[in-house]
């Protein structure tokens, strides 16, 4: 850490910018009857699921993943809007190609949000904060939409710094804030440490980044394995991991909320098969096979479960991985009690460039 | 209960209990033989909840009466037995330990209640046949290398036996594969069998019968239904659940265009693969056969050994058609020409596509081998 600000060459310009309530802010942006108003970007029927939640709806209490019937108990003037995905990506590719004019180290987390690594393109630019403020700029002015910027040293205090302002804000984490914006934060409001994580960290009295700092590499080793070294470096605002533009898929998958709970395989199956086509499909288009196949279910009360199952060499063919996920799925049918979510992925990517030699190719066997 | 039986003719029918009983010891009553005399006849009895092995062995009977006791300690006792040797069982029901005496050797064992002792049914079987020993023996040898174990394949896990229509009226067809080979060995159908249902026979009683096999008896008698197979073998009959599902429509994989042939003896070809192949410990490494005209160079390449190669020229081999390259795992090679008695015909179409594998002298079996990308 020291070292780090003494040798200013090394302390890295990170830029993370998050689009404002995204899907909802373009919907509002296209048709003028929605601005000002509770708009729910998802599906209003049973099982639907909110995508996006203006910030008139937020203040409401309606976040986006909740389901659609709570959503409009808390708001029922919530106007609901189904989702324009192709919208979004032709926007998202316009913001990507603002960014494209600073760096090209940009790594999308998602259509609405992305780091950017902007350290060597300072020579030409006052600060960060500058490009920062230029983005924005830029993303007001071409796509009627606003962004806000968190400006930082790493990918973590980054995006803790573009939700400090939110909406249409930007603010600045230097090396010297970094430590000490962390000590008063809540573990839970720590991005990388998710609810189990944070429950687990409560029970053993660690409440805020201070509390977490005063735990050793050692202690929490023995506690957290392998993410130990992460949690030690954040308590202390430091990380290191690059902005990575090409970052590697790690999976593909497909889920589906079911309308209403099911009991029955031949249930199951038809809501499979369009999953299997859609994993199989998203493979084929990215040019990645898959060597491990994942199934999940939700049940009724929201507990879930999965099984999962690994090959020597990327699935083969749709009718290998329709084979492998009805495999593994059916053993969770007929089950306790109603299932309202299935889903299917393919891990363990291969990208398919150079097959390896010793793949061994598959009969085309019929599915059972 | 109480009877005196020979050693040698009770060990071996411990052999073929024991082997089916269960040795996980889930449900303790599954690990014991149900030793029965009834109308001074004497019968052994062993399940899985899958499978039931009965067998009738002579012995001469002073008592009737039935009891459980742990096959695997029975038969690990009575192979100590001294050759030649009668063993004398003696059990006074209810509760009471199980007496063994042979010579000055005696034993008491505990027992489980023979009530709590599963029956395994077969129920009605419609279909009845008989089948020669060694027409079943060539139909299982010839295809069970290729039973999947992949449990979420479990309808793989098992013998295909059905009635197909062949190029000369009906046959009867085991069928096995894992995805990667198949194979397919065909007979007359038996008399009887002419309506079987297509059944899936689990892997696990085909190795129980095919031991029973090779024990001298000339036929079979097969019973089955939907659910159920039997298999009578002399004294022994072994019941057998059968795999709930469906066998994939396997025809669509055996391809029917394939036009470069390649001839070998299976000898010289099996010897070179293996020795090829030792080269590499890592199975999945394919040995890659590279054909020109009536020759074939096989190679094998390991990263961390080094390389191998062995040609095979017009003395061996016999091709004809368009120069290719093509890999096969060894095992796989080697699983099919173990099958195959003196020539090797492979039909092949390109280097990633399903090849053809026929035993010259046998057109009764036809095997369907994936490649491996080399």
């Amino acid at each position: 850490m020291a070292r780090q600000e003494e040798d200013k060459s090394v302390i890295r310009r990170i830029i993370h910018v998050d689009m404002d309530a995204f899907y909802a802010s373009v919907e509002q942006r296209d048709d003028p009857a929605l601005r000002g108003r509770p708009v729910a970007v998802g599906g209003s029927r049973q099982r639907g699921v909110v995508a996006a939640a203006s910030y008139e709806a937020r203040q409401y209490g309606v976040r986006s993943a909740m389901p659609s019937v709570t959503a409009r108990r808390k708001c029922p003037d919530l106007v609901f809007v189904p989702p324009r995905f192709d919208v979004y990506r032709a926007v998202s590719a316009g913001i990507h190609a603002i960014f494209a004019r600073y760096t090209a180290l940009i790594q999308p987390l998602s259509l609405d949000e992305a780091y950017l690594d902007v350290t060597v393109s300072l020579a030409a630019h006052a600060s960060a904060t500058a490009i920062a403020q230029d983005i924005r700029a830029a993303i007001r002015a071409e796509t009627g939409l606003t962004a806000s910027a968190g400006v930082s040293y790493n990918k973590f205090l980054a995006k803790l710094a573009s939700d400090y302002r939110k909406p249409d804000g930007l603010y600045v984490i230097t090396p010297r804030m970094g430590p000490r914006f962390v000590e008063s934060l809540p573990v839970e409001r720590f991005h990388g440490i998710g609810p189990a994580t944070a429950a687990r960290m409560h029970a053993l009295g660690i409440r805020t980044g201070l509390d977490l700092r005063g735990w050793d590499m050692e202690r929490l080793s023995r506690h957290f394995g392998r993410a130990a070294a992460f949690y030690h470096g954040i308590a202390r605002g430091l990380d290191d991991r690059p902005v990575e533009p090409d970052r590697k898929r790690k999976s593909i998958g497909a889920e589906r909320t079911l309308e209403q709970d099911i009991h029955h395989w031949e249930q199951a199956l038809a809501v499979l098969e369009p999953l299997v086509d859609r994993v199989w499909e998203a493979s084929g288009k990215r040019g990645l096979g898959g060597r491990t196949v994942t199934v999940k279910v939700r049940y009724a009360d929201f507990r879930h479960t999965g099984r999962a199952r690994s090959l020597a060499a990327p699935l083969a063919s749709r009718a290998a991985l329709h084979e492998m996920a009805m495999g593994l799925m059916r053993p969770f049918f007929p089950p306790e009690m109603g299932v309202r979510l299935l889903g299917v992925t393919l891990s363990n990517l291969d990208d398919g460039g150079t097959p390896a030699a010793g793949t061994q190719f598959a009969l085309a066997l019929d599915p059972p | 209960m109480k009877l005196k039986a020979d050693r040698a003719t009770l060990l071996k029918a411990l052999a073929h209990i024991q082997s089916v009983a269960e040795k996980r010891n889930t449900i303790p009553i599954l690990a014991n033989v149900l030793i029965n005399v009834a109308d001074g006849r004497l019968t052994l009895t062993a399940t899985d909840m899958e499978i039931a092995v009965v067998e009738e062995i002579g012995a001469e009977t002073a008592r009737n009466g039935a009891v459980t006791a742990p096959a695997a300690v029975l038969h690990e006792i009575v192979r100590k037995l001294p050759d030649g040797v009668a063993v004398e069982l003696d059990h006074a029901g209810g509760d009471a330990p199980l007496a063994l005496r042979a010579g000055r050797y005696t034993t008491s064992l505990n027992v489980l209640d023979v009530d709590d002792f599963p029956s395994m049914t077969a129920g009605s079987l419609p279909n009845h046949f008989t089948v020669p020993a060694s027409v079943l023996r060539g139909l299982i040898d010839r295809t069970r290398f290729a039973i999947s174990t992949e449990e979420t394949r479990y309808y793989l896990n098992g013998i295909y036996l059905h009635v197909a229509p062949g190029e000369a009226g009906p046959m009867l067809r085991a069928v096995a594969t894992d995805g990667h080979r198949l194979a397919r060995v065909e007979t007359e159908v038996p008399s009887g069998a002419e309506e079987m249902p297509g059944v899936i026979v689990p892997r696990k009683t085909i190795a129980e019968l095919r031991k029973l096999l090779d024990e001298g008896a000339e036929d079979v008698v097969v019973g089955l239904s939907d659910t159920r197979i039997q298999f009578s073998v002399g004294p022994v009959t072994l019941t057998s659940k059968l795999i709930d599902g469906t066998f994939p429509e396997y025809d669509r994989v055996i391809p029917r265009g394939n036009d470069r042939v390649l001839r070998v003896g299976k000898k010289d070809f099996s010897d070179a693969v293996a020795r090829v192949a030792a080269i590499s410990q890592e199975r999945s490494r394919p040995v890659k056969l590279s054909i020109g005209h009536n020759l074939l160079t096989l190679s094998a390449v390991s990263p961390d050994q080094g390389t191998a190669k062995e040609e095979l020229d017009e003395n061996h081999v016999t091709y004809d058609a368009e120069p290719m390259e093509i890999g096969f795992q060894a095992r796989y090679l080697n699983d099919i020409t173990d099958q195959i008695d003196r020539d090797v015909e492979f039909l092949f179409s390109d280097s990633s596509a399903p090849t053809i594998v026929r035993d010259v002298a046998s057109p009764s079996a036809l095997y369907v081998l994936m490649p491996m990308r080399v």
